[in-house]
């Protein structure tokens, strides 16, 4: 344990995990708010509502920041695999290489090949081939978050492969990419994501309700919202039990490190059944210093029985458990976030039952505003909390049960490590703060500046530029044309 | 039956066919974003504000499509030539991790740059700065590439003790700064004169003539080329004095395809030159990136069989046999797609800015 934590490999853990914390910030509501800017989109076409259409430029303007960001961070993830973790990338390479390489031309380059159009294209191409550039960075986004979901469920649960060769290599495709972590793991984290965007654009909406600022029109945005998430928040809980119920079937360690759970038996042989609510692991990883305990919950959840066993760490050899303490606390965090945003879409619908979900009687009471605008956060917590168990979860092993963290980290000196680390951790503030500064600065400035939509193909005078970039002169719009030179 | 043979062939021929198709995602790469990376070098000597908010604008709709070919070749690089991938980025780092900072500096600006007020300036230095780093370190990451890099099996941690530290691969086993020479410095500069040559002939093509902005890119553009010709006869001259794969190449029996094709560059040089002084900008681009193409092709044949010289040959670094069939059949299919939408994407944005078209909200 202490050889396998050594400072080296401890620092690359720690530099990997601050680029995934902090490159996860982005990328869900990309994904999920591409999708709710289509249906958007659509309202607006099918209904000519101008509403829908001032709304999705105003949505789309967080949505682009947002974009860049998750760019950003995400190349410097690409790059720290290699520059990381050399040895895990050479010998991935057969099944992980690959997938990474699928997502990078089947859903990376798709999505930026229509995103440029998605934003600059407005009154550049027709309303049909705007839409449809929409609907592609939709789909190229979620099929982007399946690919990273196949490559990271794999290291969970590395079906279908053999170690040969100091290579991975592959003997059945199909195994491997459905590997038993990948079945549930990645609609967990889809689901995350469009939960995600739904409560920021919840949030957002109650937060111009709470200032009295165009009122009406964010109320017509919180209703369908809200009914998306009635639906939404349910499925996520569900999901997430079936997760939970995976990871105790694949890996043990990491569900008894999720639960604290240190003894499969009691001292009279009977199976220990309890769920812990709090707990103290002690230094030495073999049991809890301090617990509060229900029994039978846990045999409840993970067996569905009364008193059915659950692995406990005791069945594992102390250097193949993982700490306790993130994985414990972090869990249920992400559960508690679950079910209080669940909570907070009953009461939403619950208002728009008693005829209440209008901008007047809202504002009258204000505490489910708020609650809803607090909630805009919450997911964000809840997506860190969840990797977070994942990750820690699986440790000592990059690859469960087949290679080790230590095997497959670069071998730098701790200065490199240090430096690479302080310059991330720098960069990446930047981009956050950056990206919350203009944040705050698009939702100050709302959405009365927006022009309507019948000006989308009315250029004005020569030489200005409007709204969807520069554009040119009609005279250079062919500059390649010989007869015109 | 004894197939082995028969696999070993395919292996070959797949990876001989990804290694092309990983030299044409750089090309893309280099081509495009080099263009777009060399005006903001160009940006660093505006005078104003304005100014870079129109060169930006100019490049709004696609120089992100532009950037992805990099991570496209970098996802390549992944998933066919996974022990370069793991090797190299090692021996990269510092490079690497400065040309990286360099890339977020310019997206970060590019978001920014719109939206500010006050820190206009800020966000508009950034995206000079991060312009000038990222093709400078790239270069200089090219270099060493060239030069290869040592690579050692077994202990990877030999200095802790008791437990067995032996990874299952062969990895990078120099220091920090191993990629540090003249030359990795000299092909960095090397790349900023290319990349600061492909801005201009592109400011050139985007702007108004008689505007400001068009103006100056075409004093600089005639300077540049007369850097750029400079640079590639002191870039040759050195590599053939250190690197003897090369020099054994250019001189030996095929030596005439070589000459030929230095011939052929420099009328595409020429050509660039006489339509730019004639003032046909768009043409004289296309004729600009014709010699890009032409010295890649050129580096990329000189490399054969070596996808890293002196380090990995393309078929030692390559996927085993099944992977790299999967890899095909999922993914050739894509490349012709993907070029046709990145077309459309400039196509769309096509025509000629101003100073006065700053990069308007989007």
């Amino acid at each position: 344990m202490i050889i396998e934590n050594s400072l080296p490999v401890l620092l690359s853990r720690l530099d990997f995990a601050w680029i995934t914390t902090m490159h996860i910030l982005w990328t869900p509501m990309t994904i999920g708010m591409s999708w709710l800017l289509f249906f958007l989109e659509v309202a607006w076409l099918r209904s000519g509502d101008e509403r829908w259409y001032k709304l999705n430029r105003f949505f789309e303007k967080i949505f682009i920041i947002n974009f860049g960001a998750g760019v950003a961070t995400g190349v410097t993830m690409e790059m720290a695999f290699g520059i990381l973790y050399g040895p895990f990338s050479q010998a991935v390479g057969p099944f992980f290489g690959n997938i990474l390489g699928f997502e990078t031309i089947t859903a990376f380059m798709y999505e930026a090949g229509f995103i440029g159009l998605m934003v600059f294209g407005w009154g550049k191409v027709s309303k049909g081939m705007h839409l449809f550039a929409t609907f592609n960075v939709g789909l190229s986004s979620s099929l982007s978050a399946m690919w990273i979901l196949v490559a990271n469920s794999w290291m969970q649960t590395p079906n279908g492969v053999v170690l040969k060769d100091g290579l991975f290599q592959v003997e059945n495709w199909w195994h491997a990419i459905l590997n038993d972590n990948f079945v549930w793991g990645f609609p967990h984290m889809w689901v995350a994501t469009v939960e995600l965007s739904l409560f920021v654009m919840a949030g957002v909406s109650a937060w111009f309700i709470l200032k009295n600022r165009n009122a009406d029109l964010f109320t017509k945005m919180l209703k369908p919202t809200l009914l998306a998430l009635l639906i939404v928040t349910p499925i996520q809980i569900f999901i997430g039990d079936s997760v939970g119920k995976d990871v105790a079937d694949t890996q043990p360690t990491s569900l008894a490190a999720m639960e604290g759970h240190y003894h499969t038996y009691l001292p009279d042989g009977k199976p220990n059944t309890s769920w812990n609510l709090i707990a103290i692991p002690n230094a030495n990883n073999d049991g809890n210093l301090f617990q509060i305990s229900i029994p039978h919950v846990l045999s409840l959840l993970e067996t569905h029985t009364w008193d059915g066993a659950v692995k406990g760490m005791d069945q594992f050899a102390p250097e193949d458990r993982p700490d306790v303490w993130v994985p414990f606390y972090a869990f249920r965090v992400m559960v508690a976030i679950g079910f209080f945003l669940f909570f907070v879409a009953l009461w939403g619908n619950w208002l728009r039952l008693r005829g209440k979900l209008n901008a007047e009687s809202l504002r009258k009471s204000p505490w489910f505003l708020r609650a809803v605008v607090f909630s805009a956060f919450l997911p964000y917590l809840a997506i860190w909390t969840g990797w977070w168990v994942r990750e820690i979860g699986r440790q000592p092993w990059v690859v469960y049960g087949l290679m080790r963290t230590y095997q497959g980290v670069s071998h730098m000196s701790v200065a490199q490590e240090v430096i690479w680390f302080l310059g991330y951790i720098l960069f990446e503030l930047l981009v956050w703060a950056g990206a919350w500064y203009f944040f705050a600065r698009v939702i100050a400035k709302g959405v009365d500046g927006i022009a309507p939509s019948n000006q989308l193909f009315h250029h004005g005078e020569e030489g200005d530029a409007h709204a969807g970039g520069g554009h040119a002169q009609a005279s250079f719009a062919k500059p390649m044309l010989k007869a015109e030179r | 039956m004894d197939f082995t043979h028969d696999i070993v062939r395919i292996t070959s021929a797949l990876s001989t066919w990804w290694w092309i198709l990983l030299g044409l995602m750089f090309l893309f790469y280099i081509a495009l974003d080099g263009a777009d990376l060399g005006a903001g070098i160009f940006a660093l000597f505006s005078k104003d504000e304005d100014e870079r908010g129109a060169i930006m604008a100019s490049m709004a709709g696609f120089w992100d499509g532009n950037e992805t070919w990099l991570v496209v070749a970098g996802g390549v690089l992944f998933g066919a030539f996974p022990l370069v991938y793991g090797s190299a980025f090692n021996y990269l780092m510092i490079p690497l991790m400065i040309a990286l900072w360099a890339i977020i500096m310019r997206a970060v600006a590019f978001e920014f740059h719109v939206h500010a007020r006050s820190s206009r300036k800020v966000w508009g230095w950034f995206f000079a700065i991060g312009s000038l780093l990222a093709p400078f370190f790239a270069g200089v990451a090219l270099g060493a590439s060239l030069q290869g890099f040592p690579m050692q099996n077994g202990l990877a941690m030999a200095h802790i003790a008791g437990r067995d530290y032996s990874t299952p691969v062969m990895h990078f086993s120099g220091n920090a700064l191993t990629w540090l020479t003249p030359f990795s410095i000299w092909t960095g500069v090397g790349a900023v004169i290319a990349a600061g040559l492909a801005g201009g002939l592109y400011l050139c093509a985007r702007f108004v003539p008689g505007d400001v902005i068009h103006e100056r890119a075409k004093g600089w553009t005639s300077l540049f080329s007369f850097l750029a010709l400079a640079a590639i006869v002191v870039t040759l001259v050195w590599s053939y004095a250190i690197f003897p794969w090369a020099a054994a190449k250019w001189t030996g029996s095929n030596w005439w395809v070589w000459a030929a094709w230095m011939i052929i560059v420099l009328f595409f040089a020429f050509k660039s030159m006489s339509n730019h002084s004639a003032g046909h900008d768009f043409v004289a681009l296309l004729w600009g990136e014709g010699v890009v193409a032409l010295l890649w092709a050129a580096m990329w044949a000189t490399m054969f069989p070596y996808i890293v010289p002196g380090t990995w040959t393309i078929d030692a670094a390559a996927n085993p046999a099944n992977s790299l069939a999967v890899f095909t059949l999922f993914m050739t299919g894509f490349v012709p797609i993907m070029i046709m939408y990145n077309w459309y994407q400039i196509w769309v944005f096509r025509g000629r800015f101003t100073k006065k078209s700053i990069y308007a909200a989007h």
